[in-house]
């Protein structure tokens, strides 16, 4: 099968005008996926192109390159558009007469004067899936609102709930946690592609569309538990949240997750742990109970791991059916033979930072990894245009 | 007009929350999905939770809202027969279990691609459907721990931190998309798919900027709260009991309006906070200045006065906070649902406002057990009563 054969959106034009991660994010899970994204970027470059940290250059030093922009820009073509200016509005609009979607993650006070609100864009081009992508969208009172992902996270609900197990029993009096990175603003880029696709497998019947989408929406979907946990009741604090026993495990090399939510799994456990006379207590049998003595059951835990290795552990016990998963560092999954086998990371080209192996994408179709376009783009780079020329 | 999805079909054999999350906003989209369950293997969502406070069955879920419910017992050959012949109507066919197991069941990839040649079949899975650690069992904490999200989240001095179920509601989501794009090609080409997602890569692609960063040779690590750039940037003890509120101040003009809306001016000029840089370099002195400022205020009205000054923040919001929102309301991302018996209860809806067509969103609560065979049974597959009666003596719709 060819490349362009497993390539599902291959065809689908893109035109993202994106300096936060939402919007950036929304047009890689479409670009990898197979359509042709163009940045649209404002002459000193996208924001993303200067956010720390930078990668490592070849020379020893600093690449200068955002590694947070070549991962989201990886396969990209990028173009100049000076709007602030007053200038490319018409080379902008040709664009957008060529694509089938516009990702913008433009504050709403600024759109109409870059041409970009909603109603200007559908006049222009009633068939273009217009994707508004905004911390808190685009209608409502805190439409005008602005966040970054630590920010998100909070206004969604997750932030608040977090560090759980181990890490707020340790330190329980710190202020709340954020996930690591972008998982905030990601989980609006995630929703915006999702939108996308649905506008547009709607498109032959309506025709174009406004898609308006917002992170803090995204991050509430995907802690809906916690609203369904509202209505059954009760309301998840992160000091009660844990699992009573397991979750987060210290070894004698690293940490474990344990989690054992049936009881053939706990069998399992009782076994991986030697069958101590604690485990055997007829009153464990009960899930309840177990819940009920968590503190104790993690405590042997927790002693019987500290002098094992994770491996060690691990082997064991998925032998036994007791799911339990190394925490790995980015530096094991770069290694992983599982992560090897899927074709999980691609090498590519990095401008300043050699060839690196960059992730490309959680999916397969038919058996195979997708493949990324190439690197992040320079400023002002189109492989559309240097096709163009060979041609 | 209709929702964007209408007349798309799903066979929905997912389990557990990634893969029902999955098929809940196809649903909400528009899709008609059938959830294909059986009185012998009860969903999550029928079972009691007594930890989260449900002591019995759920009368309303998240994850099964919105979908159709039929029963059939996989366990006997007529029930698999059954089950293909609502995949021979359907344009999806979604599972959840682990690698192997619908091939075991026969209803592999190949067996649905002779049933409906188009058929677009995905598969959610722990590791993929293939390579070393594909058979491992797993829960989203364990996505999390394999995919580095879990290692990478935490206080700098701390243990990694266990990534809950807003792990596998992103892999639902991850999965909804990629349905989609997959559906795209079909409409494209007539080509149908076998679609695998591993939840791990889900987890991994979320931090992929990190494992660039591995791969050039730096070393990313837990960083609690703080930024690589931004600074202050944290999460700030307010007035009260467990009361926080989030500041993120993106650079030296954001910085400046927060020194005049904390009442210290003098801040703006001091030569220790005058760059990002200096601002980063000097942390703690930083973080101790905005925390006398912000735990003499409430948490709502404090971010209501920094957003007038252009500075991201907002409250660490609870659960209840969310529900009450107005903005949230206003968006239709938090909605009211009725009980069976009355009760109003706050629900989440799909992450998206579109300009055109019916409102998406939830238009039905959670199915009973097998409440849509009429329908299914009847009007999609023909079936007259005589041929239920006895399928279901046979506890093949069961």
């Amino acid at each position: 099968m060819s490349e362009e054969e497993i390539r599902p959106l291959a065809g689908l034009r893109v035109v993202a005008h994106a300096s936060g991660v939402a919007a950036a994010y929304a047009a890689r899970l479409l670009g990898v996926l197979g359509a042709r994204v163009l940045l649209a970027e404002p002459p000193e470059g996208s924001a993303l192109r200067r956010e720390p940290p930078f990668l490592p250059g070849q020379d020893g030093g600093e690449s200068g390159m955002s590694a947070l922009f070549a991962y989201l820009a990886a396969g990209m073509d990028s173009e100049v558009f000076d709007l602030a200016g007053g200038q490319d509005h018409a080379r902008l609009a040709a664009r957008l007469g060529e694509a089938d979607v516009f990702i913008d993650d433009t504050p709403l006070a600024d759109r109409a004067a870059l041409g970009l609100d909603e109603a200007a864009v559908a006049g222009r081009h009633p068939d273009l899936i217009h994707v508004s992508v905004l911390p808190f969208g685009a209608s409502g009172p805190k439409a005008g609102w602005t966040g970054e992902d630590l920010i998100v996270q909070h206004a969604s609900g997750e932030g608040n709930l977090l560090p759980n197990g181990l890490a707020v029993e340790m330190f329980p009096d710190r202020p709340p946690l954020k996930i690591f990175g972008h998982f905030g603003t990601m989980q609006g880029g995630i929703a915006a592609a999702l939108g996308a696709l649905s506008a547009l497998w709607a498109r032959p019947g309506c025709g174009g569309q406004y898609v308006d989408i917002s992170s803090q929406d995204a991050g509430l979907a995907v802690g809906a538990f916690a609203i369904q946990r509202l209505g059954d009741g009760s309301i998840e604090h992160r000091v009660e949240r844990s699992f009573r026993y397991g979750g987060v495990i210290p070894c004698a090399d690293g940490h474990v997750e344990l989690l054992t939510l049936e009881q053939r799994q706990w069998d399992g456990l009782v076994d991986l742990l030697g069958r101590p006379d604690w485990a055997l207590d007829p009153a464990l049998g009960d899930p309840l109970e177990r819940s009920r003595q968590g503190p104790m059951i993690n405590g042997h835990i927790r002693a019987w791991a500290a002098v094992r290795k994770v491996d060690d552990i691990v082997d064991a016990g998925q032998k036994l059916g007791v799911p339990l998963a190394r925490y790995k560092t980015p530096e094991e999954i770069l290694a992983d033979p599982q992560c090897r086998h899927r074709g999980l990371f691609q090498p590519v080209v990095v401008a300043g930072a050699g060839v690196l192996d960059v992730l490309v994408s959680p999916f397969h179709f038919d058996g195979a990894s997708l493949a990324l376009a190439g690197g992040p783009p320079a400023l002002g780079e189109s492989r559309r245009e240097a096709e163009k020329v060979e041609g | 007009m209709a929702k964007p999805l209408a007349g798309l079909r799903i066979a929905d054999f997912t389990v557990h929350n990634a893969g029902p999350f999955c098929t809940h906003l196809l649903s909400q989209l528009g899709a008609e999905v059938i959830k294909i369950e059986s009185a012998m293997r009860p969903d999550a969502f029928r079972k009691p939770h007594p930890v989260y406070g449900r002591m019995g069955p759920a009368t309303f879920d998240q994850v099964a809202s919105t979908k159709l419910s039929v029963r059939i017992n996989l366990k006997k050959p007529e029930g698999i027969a059954l089950a293909k012949r609502i995949v021979g109507l359907s344009d999806v066919a979604a599972e959840s279990f682990r690698p192997g197991v619908m091939g075991r069941l026969g209803l592999g990839y190949d067996v649905l691609k002779a049933v409906k040649p188009d058929i677009v079949m995905l598969s959610v899975s722990s590791s993929g459907q293939s390579g070393p650690d594909s058979h491992f069992a797993g829960y989203a904490p364990l996505f999390g721990a394999w995919g580095g999200l879990g290692a990478l989240t935490g206080y700098e001095d701390g243990p990694p931190v266990e990534i809950r179920h807003v792990m596998d509601h992103t892999v639902g989501m991850n999965a909804a998309m990629a349905v989609m794009a997959a559906l795209h090609r079909r409409r494209a080409t007539g080509r149908g798919t076998h679609l695998d997602v591993a939840a791990r890569d889900v987890a991994s692609s979320l931090v992929g900027e990190a494992l660039l960063l591995a791969a050039a040779g730096g070393a990313p690590g837990r960083m609690g709260n703080a930024h690589a750039r931004m600074a202050p940037h944290g999460v700030y003890p307010a007035s009260g009991e467990d009361r926080w509120i989030a500041i993120a101040v993106a650079g030296d003009a954001q910085w400046h309006a927060l020194a005049q809306a904390m009442g210290r001016p003098e801040l703006s000029a001091d030569p220790r906070f005058a760059t990002a840089a200096a601002r980063n370099d000097n942390q703690a002195a930083l973080d101790e200045a905005v925390a006398a400022w912000t735990s003499t205020q409430d948490a709502n009205a404090a971010a209501e006065t920094l957003q007038a000054h252009g500075i991201a923040a907002h409250a660490s919001w609870t659960t209840p906070e969310l529900a009450g929102d107005a903005h949230l309301r206003a968006r239709k991302a938090i909605v009211d649902v009725v009980e069976p018996d009355g009760t109003v209860r706050a629900a989440v809806g799909v992450p998206m406002r579109l300009s055109k067509g019916a409102d998406v969103g939830i238009h039905r609560g959670t199915p009973k057990l097998g409440e849509h065979e009429d329908h299914v049974y009847g009007e999609l597959l023909g079936m007259d009563r005589a041929e239920r009666r006895r399928l279901e003596e046979a506890e093949i719709i069961y």
